[in-house]
């Protein structure tokens, strides 16, 4: 079809389309998951339970962001999973089930957050080492550090205050935690689409060299790119105490993969430069979504396992096409 | 630079760490230089090596296999559910079944990846996950048994004095350095992790040499599998799974760049004794495990502080002001 012959607003609407197809066709995917999920189970699409999933996937989707932003630069954050751990247990420790200690207890969490994942940016930067090992070592070491401080038996409870978070809803039906995911998205893609900080982020991950040239601060990019993604993953654990009121040792554990896995599945190239949160979220959604459904089907683990890995296969197949050589 | 320096900055670092860890060891505890607790290293490092090798062909090429933990599980799992009898026939579908599984699985990963022009990372991560589960649903927990023979040889001696995983170890270290260095294959893959496009418009199948650097990590991953399920005299489904992140760790402390064509497997043995040695000291000291994660990821990140070798995804790189000379001549 020669595109010349198009009028001007079907020629926009092609060119939206194509510039998101990728997000298009994934919501295209919930809707259909949707709809198998509401004949394999009647109360899938109730209100309730899209509410269930919806929460579930807060937690994934926050992750996300900071792995959206990290995958942008080009680099890999391995060190989700323990940070949301550590968030997850010494949030519990800090707060002892008690609102008074609500407030240094955030201001606490999210520093250690901030530290470690500036940590990873400062390795990453300056000490020049490759972010799949640099995230992975600084992982270890946060899961040590839980681990000594909470004597590998946490304790404590999520203080009332954050217990509501966790759990309730607004307008009776919206729970909170969604409310705040969705927050953190339209800031995260405002972040990115007009300031300056996320347009760096992308010439980063396109190419360092150009980007160094021509004046972009690239180590207080990276470093603040991890250090905001520390914040997130500890957020991501704050939320889940107050979900599920006490801490626990493995929570972070399945976030680490899940998170590249929805970011990669909605779009952002792994090489960095290219996507956006946009596609993360509906990446999140796509995989919460099948959990959802597998386990509604009550499949077993060996089962779930392949039927996972299968589904992503099949994801990446729908839309990623093989660049050609020429 | 010449290839001889270079080579020299990438290895010798890694062996003079490993070297004072061993010699702490040895410090801290004077039976540690004894002959059989060479042995039992050997045996033990001897895994982590041969991953090592498989991780550093698949990322020397660009790529990243995440499935070699599924596979090694996989192939302990086969492995401990075959016929259990000592006959020469049990015995030779011992030494088949799994390393062809591994084989197979690999290349399926190799196919997918070229095929479809999907990025390595996501595709394994998802043909492991598919794995796991076939090998949990073979067997759900820890079992299964392996003929005593195969047993005893694994974990026994060649002419009454060579421990087989030290022969093991240094057989394929050697044989896959020489492949790498001596053999078209071995350029090609550097080649194509260097730059693909070039590799391609300079005739190399890109395609089928990626293929076969998968099925030779799936290969590596079965026969890990059975040298496992030999020593466990078992199966796990899940035995593997440590190895992921390991082998992709060693793999860059031994000096290979995980943006591809940089590096080698010389220094590997090195790597895997730091990460061995380092576990195996803090045990003797009796240190809790709490504190061991804390000293693996330092030790990780001091090791690569003192080995990394330099490679594009280092933004740190360019702030020397050496480099940024170099780059503004290069631009003109």
């Amino acid at each position: 079809m020669d595109s010349v012959t198009l009028t001007a607003p079907v020629r926009r609407l092609k060119g939206f389309l194509s510039r998101n197809a990728v997000v298009l066709l994934l919501f295209l995917i919930v809707l259909a998951m949707s709809g198998f999920g509401a004949m394999v189970s009647k109360g899938f699409l109730s209100l309730d339970h899209v509410g269930a999933i919806l929460r579930t996937a807060s937690f994934l989707g926050i992750v996300a962001i900071g792995q959206t932003l990290i995958i942008l630069t080009g680099g890999i954050d391995l060190s989700v999973g323990p940070i949301i751990t550590m968030g997850n247990v010494f949030v519990c420790m800090f707060m002892n089930g008690v609102d008074a200690n609500n407030p240094w207890s955030f201001a606490a969490i999210l520093l250690l957050g901030l530290a470690f994942g500036a940590a990873n940016g400062l390795g990453v930067t300056y000490l020049r080492i490759s972010p799949l090992v640099m995230t992975l070592a600084v992982g270890s070491l946060v899961t040590g550090i839980t681990l000594i401080f909470s004597h590998g038996a946490p304790k404590g409870l999520a203080s009332p205050l954050l217990r509501e978070i966790g759990v309730g809803n607004l307008l009776g039906s919206v729970p909170i935690i969604v409310v705040i995911w969705a927050a953190c998205s339209a800031a995260v893609i405002l972040l990115l689409a007009t300031t300056t900080f996320g347009r760096n982020l992308y010439y980063v991950g396109a190419n360092l060299r150009a980007a160094s040239l021509s004046g972009v601060r690239i180590p207080l990019v990276t470093v603040t790119a991890y250090a905001l993604s520390g914040a997130a993953a500890v957020l991501a654990g704050t939320l889940m105490a107050g979900y599920t009121r006490t801490a626990f040792l493995g929570i972070g554990r399945e976030y680490t993969m899940w998170s590249i896995a929805a970011v990669v599945i909605g779009g952002t190239s792994l090489t960095g430069g290219k996507g956006g949160y946009a596609g993360s979220i509906a990446g999140t959604i796509v995989l919460v979504l099948m959990q959802s459904i597998l386990t509604v089907m009550n499949m077993p683990e060996a089962g779930r396992r392949i039927a996972e890995g299968l589904i992503i296969l099949v994801m990446i197949t729908v839309y990623f096409r093989k660049p050609r050589r020429r | 630079m010449t290839e001889r320096q270079r080579n020299l900055r990438l290895y010798v670092p890694v062996y003079a760490i490993s070297l004072v860890i061993y010699l702490a060891a040895c410090f801290v505890e004077p039976t540690f230089f004894t002959w059989n607790n060479n042995v039992n290293l050997f045996t033990r490092v001897t895994p982590l090596v041969l991953v090592g090798i498989a991780q550093t062909y698949v990322i020397l090429t660009g790529g990243i296999d995440l499935s070699i933990g599924a596979t090694v599980g996989l192939a302990t799992v086969i492995a401990a559910s075959l016929p259990f009898v000592d006959t020469p026939s049990n015995v030779l579908l011992w030494l088949l079944i799994p390393p062809s599984i591994g084989l197979a699985v690999g290349l399926l990963n190799g196919l997918v990846i070229t095929r479809g022009g999907f990025p390595p990372l996501i595709v394994t991560l998802a043909t492991g996950a598919v794995w796991k589960g076939v090998s949990l649903f073979i067997l759900a927990e820890p079992g299964g048994s392996v003929s005593s023979g195969v047993a005893t040889f694994v974990t026994g001696t060649l002419f009454g004095f060579l421990p087989v995983p030290l022969v093991v170890l240094l057989l394929s270290v050697l044989v896959f350095h020489l492949i790498l260095k001596r053999t078209a294959f071995g350029r090609s893959i550097y080649a194509i992790g260097g730059n693909e496009r070039v590799a391609y418009e300079s005739g190399i199948p890109c395609d089928r040499v990626k293929v076969w650097v998968y099925g030779l990590s799936g290969l590596i991953g079965g026969l890990v599998g059975m040298f496992l399920s030999a020593r466990m005299s078992s199966g796990d489904p899940l035995v593997g799974e440590p190895y992921i992140l390991n082998s992709i760790a060693v793999t860059v402390i031994a000096g290979t760049s995980l943006a591809g064509g940089r590096g080698g497997i010389i220094g590997i043995i090195g790597g895997a004794y730091i990460f061995d040695l380092l576990n195996n000291i803090l045990n003797l000291l009796a240190i809790s495990t709490f504190y061991q994660y804390v000293a693996k990821g330092l030790v990780l990140i001091i090791a690569l502080a003192i080995t990394s070798g330099g490679a594009e995804l280092r933004p740190g790189r360019l702030l020397r002001k050496g480099r940024r000379k170099e780059l503004q001549e290069e631009n003109g």
